[in-house]
């Protein structure tokens, strides 16, 4: 196993081109797993310290995401103690099936949040504030429910609404014929 | 097997429950059954929590104005790369950045921080500032800076091209270039239509402006009137005893309190009051300005005009490169004739001083094909600063969907990089500005701003700090040579050009105000200094 340091510099250019380009779709996959941001970021990071690590291994022109998926999943699998208190982790068996199921859906994935973007643009502005503030660095639904001058409550009904016709939006512009 | 409308929709209210982490023991326990059996749900299920993912990277994105910098602790690791985490990888759009140290000595180079100027004063009258350190006309303010405005008008102009004037005695925080929190005093908010969106809240209500003029008093007693002149407003209340969302409309008003809405006694008043013109003291920097409409050709040189408010000076041709036929590259735009990049012509020209420190403002229009993929390079131009690494500016669309919205705007800098959220690749002609100040000395936050077709977008600063890098073998001109290079990459290994047509470019040597970039846009000029006047009412006697 090669340490960091031991990276050509025409391997660091490729996994930091790699890496850069990739980032999100790994912290996505992650995410679907273990969907806490912190815990997601946390996991990100670790799988990027295994990723320079076992760069020298990658295989150059093969399926980087896939590949650095796989060096996530390990973690995660390793990492299940520490998140076994929450309450929206899965038991190993559905963790598996999911994560499965998330790995032939990185393309996917990737065109999904292309197409979210032109449907964040169409969203009326008070629902757009109120979502992108409910996924802002630092911030959740109470801050997000302070600043629109909602209830709590209300907050949640808003933002269940708001995902699903982002969803939908998402899902007809990717359709054959959509407008993406 | 596909779901049905109700499974969908239960499957919706689990998933919402996962990513707000509400989820019961019940639900839990429903979810998991579901996910161990059925493939379509395991597949619905990824869709939208990949969707809640996104939506994390596209609010910090939208929130990422100005990163952190490198923390020295860092800099000395001997690692080869870093990561950044936690805080920094959210207000940095959990952009991972890559930091790989150099092995040789001697000094780092400076990191480029982008700036979190968003607004400026853009006019007075009769100021006192409650701060010991006065501002005076023209100068730039900050996100989070507060105005504590004693006596006398202040006009604001956001970098989103709202302008709000201050009324003493007045306090403001200027939140973003689309954000503000009037603290106390009065203000009268003047919103273009590409500003719409501009907010201005306080502890009693929350104004988004849908583009209009309007009027805000914040009194003592901590209640809040809201009167709109033109157009129309959402008004969101904070108060507990009243919180439903007002849409209100020209010569409409309300006072909004602790103990709820009401009306606006005097109402009537008011509105005369706040209708009233105030000439204000405004600030009117001199600019020189160089011109290429494109609509005359002489050989393979395109003449430039220079516009200049300080002195004149002649505007040097653009040399267009590579055409067989350089005249018959130009081809119809909505402004006369505008030239045609077909992957291999290039151009430049000689603006004195653009490889320097000085700000500049790039504006031009584009059209870029629909679906291009490659030859995204617009406009660059060589910088010998060692801040910028000695790395060249580059204008492209953006080509890295994992940096950014793919055919986004995109400027590179030595340091970093900013993107935009529109994808250009359309097929139509948009109007593009980017303003780049890299600033005079190395302490000196760097600048990017980027407008397409008058309209401020929320760009994403991303740092890349790095080591100098030579510029490649490849490149087209020396890296500071006062050269503007039009349709091709001064970067990299591989010649990479642009597809797509150019019209109208401007290069100015200062930022432009919000309402310059749109009369640009408009009209094709720059518009006269000084014509436009705020209007509030003028401050009663013994004040």
């Amino acid at each position: 196993m090669g340490s960091p340091a031991e990276l050509t510099p025409d391997n660091q250019k490729r996994l930091m081109a790699l890496m850069t380009r990739h980032q999100r779709q790994i912290f996505a996959y992650i995410y679907t797993l273990v969907p806490r941001r912190h815990d997601a970021e946390d996991l990100l990071q670790e799988t990027s310290l295994v990723i320079c690590e076992k760069f020298s291994e990658f295989a150059p022109g093969t399926d980087f995401v896939a590949w650095a998926c796989q060096i996530a999943y390990w973690r995660i699998r390793y990492s299940r103690q520490k998140f076994a208190r929450s309450k929206v982790v899965f038991d190993q068996t559905v963790l598996d099936a999911v994560a499965q199921t998330a790995g032939t859906m990185m393309t996917e994935l990737d065109e999904r949040h292309e197409a979210l973007g032109h449907c964040l643009q169409k969203l009326p502005g008070r629902d757009r504030e109120l979502v992108l503030t409910r996924y802002e660095p630092g911030c959740g639904v109470e801050e997000a429910a302070r600043r629109s001058g909602r209830s709590l409550d209300a907050a949640y009904k808003a933002l269940m609404r708001i995902r699903k016709l982002l969803f939908d939006c998402v899902s007809h512009q990717l359709a054959p014929g959509g407008s993406a | 097997m596909n779901l049905t409308d109700r499974e969908i929709l239960e499957l919706n209210e689990l998933c919402n429950a996962v990513v707000d982490e509400t989820l019961t023991d019940a639900q839990r326990a429903r979810l998991t059954t579901w996910l161990a059996a059925s493939e379509p749900a395991r597949q619905y299920y990824v869709r939208a929590l990949g969707q809640s993912a996104s939506l994390h990277s596209y609010a910090s994105e939208m929130h990422a104005e100005a990163p952190h910098g490198v923390p020295a602790s860092r800099r000395r690791l001997p690692a080869a790369v870093i990561w950044f985490g936690g805080s920094l990888a959210a207000a940095a759009g959990l952009t991972i950045v890559f930091w790989f140290a150099t092995r040789t000595s001697g000094p780092e180079p400076a990191t480029a921080r982008p700036a979190a100027f968003v607004a400026r004063l853009s006019a007075a009258k009769g100021t006192k500032w409650a701060d010991p350190a006065p501002l005076r006309p023209g100068d730039l303010l900050r996100k989070g800076q507060h105005l504590d405005l004693a006596t006398g008008y202040a006009e604001i102009t956001f970098d989103s091209g709202a302008r709000v004037v201050l009324e003493g005695p007045s306090s403001l925080v200027i939140n973003s270039a689309w954000d503000s929190t009037l603290r106390h005093g009065t203000l009268k908010a003047s919103v273009p239509p590409q500003a719409v969106g501009f907010r201005v809240a306080n502890p009693s209500v929350e104004v988004t402006d849908l583009g209009t003029e309007f009027t805000m008093i914040a009194d003592a007693s901590g209640a809040t009137e809201v009167l709109v002149l033109k157009g129309e407003v959402e008004a969101a209340p904070r108060s507990p005893a009243d919180s439903e969302t007002i849409l209100l409309r020209e010569n409409e008003s309300r006072r909004f309190g602790a103990t709820g809405v009401s009306d606006v006694p005097d109402s009537a008043v008011k509105f005369a009051q706040f209708t009233q013109p105030l000439a204000l003291d405004r600030f009117s920097p001199g600019i020189n300005c160089v011109h290429w409409s494109f609509d005359e050709i002489k050989g393979n040189e395109v003449p430039a005009s220079a516009d200049s408010t300080t002195r004149d000076r002649a505007g040097a041709a653009l040399k267009i490169g590579n055409a067989d036929e350089p005249a018959a590259m130009r081809t119809p735009s909505p402004h006369g004739e505008a030239l045609r990049f077909d992957g291999r012509i290039q151009a430049s020209a000689r603006v004195p001083g653009i490889s320097g420190s000085s700000p500049r403002t790039i504006a031009f229009w584009v059209k870029v094909p629909e679906g291009a993929v490659t030859d995204a390079w617009m406009v660059s131009w060589g910088t010998g600063l060692k801040k910028l690494n000695s790395r060249p500016v580059q204008i492209s669309w953006n080509r890295r969907p994992g940096e950014g919205s793919f055919g986004a705007l995109r400027t590179d800098f030595g340091g970093g990089y900013a993107i935009g959220a529109n994808d250009l690749r359309d097929g139509r002609w948009h109007h593009i500005v980017v303003f780049f100040a890299p600033g005079d000395t190395p302490d000196t936050p760097v600048q990017v701003k980027q407008y397409i077709d008058g309209r401020l977008e929320s760009s994403r600063i991303t740092l890349t700090p790095g080591t100098p890098r030579p510029a490649s073998s490849s490149t087209v001109a020396p890296p500071a040579s006062d050269m503007v290079w039009l349709g091709c990459r001064l970067t990299g290994k591989q010649p990479e050009r642009f597809r797509g047509e150019i019209d109208e470019l401007f290069i100015a040597d200062r930022g432009l105000e919000p309402l310059e970039i749109v009369s640009l846009m408009n009209d094709n000029r720059l518009p006269v200094a000084g014509l436009a006047v705020a209007t509030l009412p003028p401050a009663p006697a013994g004040r």
